[in-house]
Formats: structure tokens, sequence, C-alpha cells
């Protein structure tokens, strides 16, 4: 049953508008990480070039290409932020589309007058929903390794995987997200309540959270890497504590260290960035099981 | 002797503390099309959710089929096939999809025969490529009627079928109604207002008011007791005093 329910689930959103506007935007947005990726590395080759030219004109020796020391995939730093800004909302949205329709338009009532369990339900909605997802970082990690492949000449093993584990990251990261606007739909009695409900969440953990717990550096949240939080200000000694609860920062420090673009940090560190976030998708997923088993589907339809 | 179709026991339900269902109590004999009678807000529906196992009883029992809606709700769902007021399906899948979906749900070994079948049976084959969204009500009742009856359920429930459709949309399902209640045996549970529905197809009638059922009969008895009445509508008036 829960197969037959997943390719339903899937068949549907490959028809859905929400699906498509998400992987076109994500599609977007890894595209334009790497225009300017490959712009800033253009731009610094040209000065560099030009640089050489003129120091060799006058005799002097020429220092190393300051691009050939920056890692291979500092190209796509900017995913790093493209990520839990725009790819958060839309999964979202996303999420909230999955669930929506069978609640607003009336259709949960006839499905559950079928042998069919709430929890079936919901595991079929999440395993089409990680599919759909995993299609969509799929889609951003080929186009980002072609990227890196047709601006350097070359890509190595070691950064296919990098960038492999770096989608998956985005792939957690996102899913996060598409939990959160299933369980608002699941949550509130209104559709446009449940939109403005994730979309609050959504600036708190993006904007709010980060300014507090690195609240030295305001602009913290706008850079592709946080420092650390400020130390000098008590409410930021006490609030730089919940820096493991910053989702987007621990997620853009996370990325920094596997694309190479941060400071090293060893595996352990890096697990421990990342681990709040999967702790927080296992309770999502367990808040989305509890609301649908004692959602009223009886009124279905009539809500909005 | 086989279990009544549907069976309600001291029935009562609560929203918010204002009772929707007071010690409901009747029977529904298979092959009957019971026509479900009450003004808004009488608990008509609140009765079809409970029976459909959509909601909980507040207490009492609820049984369709001999299998309580409650605590036997896999085999209850099993038994029967409801439609809605307002019909709704995933707009974006054509007829046949929605069909087979829910002929999926419902443990149907064969989904795309039995959609094709289906809506073959009820002369909507036309619809079956067709996409959901770009239908009439109309078409959408007839989809929706096929998504009830696609797994032949021993008993159909309706909740005020016949809303939204025209003159020519209502004959038709009148036809379908009686259709699938000769050829298929099916028990219908039908809630309406249509008075003029209820007199030409309904075999039963029960009037329920204020969460209570004040009258239950066959057809031909309900008009054989009020012989000064000239229609159901006037009948229905002198039995529910509450009736606006």
């Amino acid at each position: 049953m829960i197969a037959t329910l997943t390719r339903h689930q899937v068949r549907s959103l490959r028809r859905e508008r929400t699906f498509a506007v998400f992987l076109g935007s994500f599609v977007l947005i890894t595209v334009m990480a790497a225009i300017l990726g490959y712009s800033s590395s253009s731009t610094i080759v040209r000065v560099y070039d030009e640089a050489t030219r003129l120091l060799a004109s006058s005799g002097q020796p020429a220092p190393p290409n300051p691009f050939d020391l920056k890692p291979t995939l500092a190209l796509l730093s900017n995913m790093t932020i493209y990520v839990p800004f725009i790819g958060a909302i839309l999964a979202a949205l996303f999420g909230h589309s999955v669930v929506v329709e069978d609640k607003a338009s009336g259709i949960g009532r006839i499905i559950f007058t079928r042998p069919l369990s709430r929890s079936t339900y919901l595991v079929s909605k999440l395993l089409a929903s990680a599919v759909a997802l995993a299609i969509v970082v799929i889609v951003g990690l080929a186009i980002s390794a072609a990227a890196v492949f047709l601006i350097n000449g070359t890509i190595s093993v070691g950064d296919t995987g990098r960038l492999a584990l770096f989608f998956a990251l985005s792939w957690a990261y996102l899913f996060a997200f598409v939990l959160l606007g299933m369980a608002t739909v699941l949550l509130a009695r209104r559709r446009a309540t449940a939109l403005l409900i994730a979309l609050g969440v959504w600036v708190v953990i993006t904007f709010a959270i980060p300014q507090v717990t690195s609240g030295i550096r305001p602009v913290a949240s706008l850079n592709p890497i946080a420092g650390p939080a400020g130390a000098s200000e008590p409410f930021f000694r006490v609030t730089s504590n919940l820096r493991p609860l910053s989702f987007s920062e621990e997620f853009k420090t996370a990325s920094a260290t596997i694309l190479q673009t941060g400071e090293r940090q060893s595996l352990g560190a890096t697990l421990g960035h990342v681990a709040p976030l999967l702790v927080t998708i296992l309770l999502l997923g367990a808040l989305c099981l509890y609301l649908v088993q004692r959602h009223d589907y009886s009124r279905s339809g009539a809500d909005d | 002797m086989s279990d009544p179709a549907i069976e309600i026991v001291d029935l009562n339900h609560t929203y918010a503390d204002r009772p929707v269902l007071n010690g409901l109590s009747f029977t529904v004999e298979h092959g009957e099309i019971f026509g479900f009678l009450g003004h808004n807000g009488a608990g008509k529906t609140t009765t079809v959710n409970i029976l459909t196992t959509l909601l909980r009883p507040t207490s009492g029992a609820g049984r369709v089929c001999g299998y309580d809606v409650v605590r036997d709700r896999h085999e209850v769902t099993k038994r029967i096939g409801y439609l809605p007021s307002e019909v709704r399906m995933y707009a974006h899948l054509t007829a046949q999809e929605n069909l087979e979906f829910f002929a999926q749900l419902s443990g149907v070994t064969n989904p795309t025969k039995a959609a094709k079948e289906t809506l073959a049976y009820l002369g909507a084959e036309d619809l079956a490529k067709r996409r959901v969204g770009s239908f009439s009500t109309g078409m959408r009742q007839r989809v929706g009627i096929a998504q009830a009856i696609i797994h032949r359920p021993a008993v159909l429930f309706l909740d005020e079928p016949t809303s939204g459709l025209d003159p020519q949309g209502v004959r038709q399902l009148r036809e379908t109604i009686q259709q699938l209640n000769t050829d298929l045996g099916m028990t219908v549970f039908m809630n309406t207002h249509l008075l003029s529905e209820v007199s030409r197809l309904c075999t039963t009638i029960g009037v329920l008011s204020q969460g209570e059922l004040i009258y239950r009969d066959s057809m031909s008895e309900t008009i054989r007791r009020f012989p000064d009445e000239t229609s159901l509508e006037d009948i229905y008036v002198r039995m529910d005093g509450s009736t606006p």
C-alpha cells in the first residue's frame, strides 16, 4: 500500500506546478551560483594576467595566481547561502502543497473511508516528498559538477564526492522545511494560516536566530561563512550558546567545511554541526505523524 | 439471521459541548434505499461521518454489515462506498487515473480494468482520459459515483448527492442509484433535502430532528399513514415541527 500511494504521489507531483517551480528555481539558483563563481574567478584571473604582464614588462617576477590558491569548489560557495535562503522557503511551500490538497479540497474525506491507515498515508507522503527532493538536489549536483568541469577543464573524484556530500546535506536541510510545510498544514485550520506559520518559522530560523547567536556580526547571515559569535556583550555570550540551534548558520559552517571553503574541521566537529538538524527532522516527522492521526478529515474541504 | 446493513445503537455525538446526535438508534436492511431526511444541522452528515469511520462517536455504537465502525474500521471501510456532497478529486489527474488510485486504495486486484469497467457501467467512458479539473459538476458527480462503487461495496453512502446538479443531472443520478440497487444489490444510505427525489427513489425513510430519529418507515407505509398530505414535503413538515 505504501508503494502504491508513493507512486501515486510522485505521479501527482510530476504534474503539479509547485514541484515544477521548486525544480526550476533550484536549477536557476545552482546556475546562478556557478555563473557568479565563474565571473569572480575570471575577473581575478584577468586582473592577475594584466598584473603579470605589467610586472614582466618592468622585469619583476610575477606572484602565484591567487585563484590557484583557492579550493576548486569555491566557485559554488554561494550555494551555501542560496540553499537556506531560497531553497528552504521553496521546500516549505513544496511540503505545504504535498498535503494541503487532500485536506482543503475534501479528497481526504474520500481517502479515509478506504481501508488505509493514517500512518501508511503519511509515510507514503514522506517517501514521495523525499524522492521528489532527491530529484531536485541530484539535478543541482549534476549542474554544479558540470559547471566545475566546464570552468576548470577537469573535476577530481574528491571534488565530486565533496559536491555529492554537500548536496546530501542540502537534501537533509530542505527536507526539514518540507516537514515544516506539512506540519503547519495539519496544524492550522486554514491554508493561509499554515503558510504564514511556515514562513514565520523560516524567517526565525534564517534571520532571527543567526542574528541572536552571532549578534556581534549582524550581517553574518548574509555571508557565506559566518564568523564566531561575539563574546563581548553578556547577552550574546549567553545566546551564542544556542548556536547549535541556529540551523542555517550550522548548515553554512558544515557546508563550508565540506566544500573546503571554510576552516578545516574534523569529521566529528562537522557532524556536530549537522546533528541538531537531523534530530529536528526526526522530531518534525513524529509531529506530522501525531497531527495526521488526530486530524479531523470529516471536516476536510470545509476549512477553506 | 444475517446482520443488518447498518445498525445504529444509542449513538451520541457532541461538537464543542453542543450535542449533535442524541441516542440515535435505527437499522437499515440489506437492499434498501434509505432516505435520511432532516433540516440543516439536524445531524445527518455527522451520522454519515461516523458510519463511514471519518468520525468517532462520543458514545454508542454504529455497525456496518455487522462490523463496528470504531473497532473494526478496516473491515467496515472494505464494505462501504462514499460520495461526499461536493465531489473533489485530483484535478491534474485524468478520471481514469483518479479511479485507478481509489481502486488501489480499496485493494482492487486489477485497478485499470476496474476503472474502465466502472466508467463503462456508468456510461462515462468518454471522460476516462480527460483531466478532472476540466469537468462540470455533473461530470465530476459521475466520476465521484464511479470512485464510490469501483470496489463494489455492499453499502453506498451518498451525502446530498444532488446538490449542484441540474434537473437532467438529478434524473441521471436517480437512474444510476436505482440501477446500483437493482443490478449490484447495493444498500444505499442517502442524505438529502430533495424530497421529490426521496419519494421517487427511496424504499424507506428516516427523519432526523435535533439529533433524534423522529420517524422511520417504508415509503409506501408513509404515504398510507398520511393520506391527507399531498406530497412528501407536507408530510415532512408535519413530522418535523422544528423545520423553519
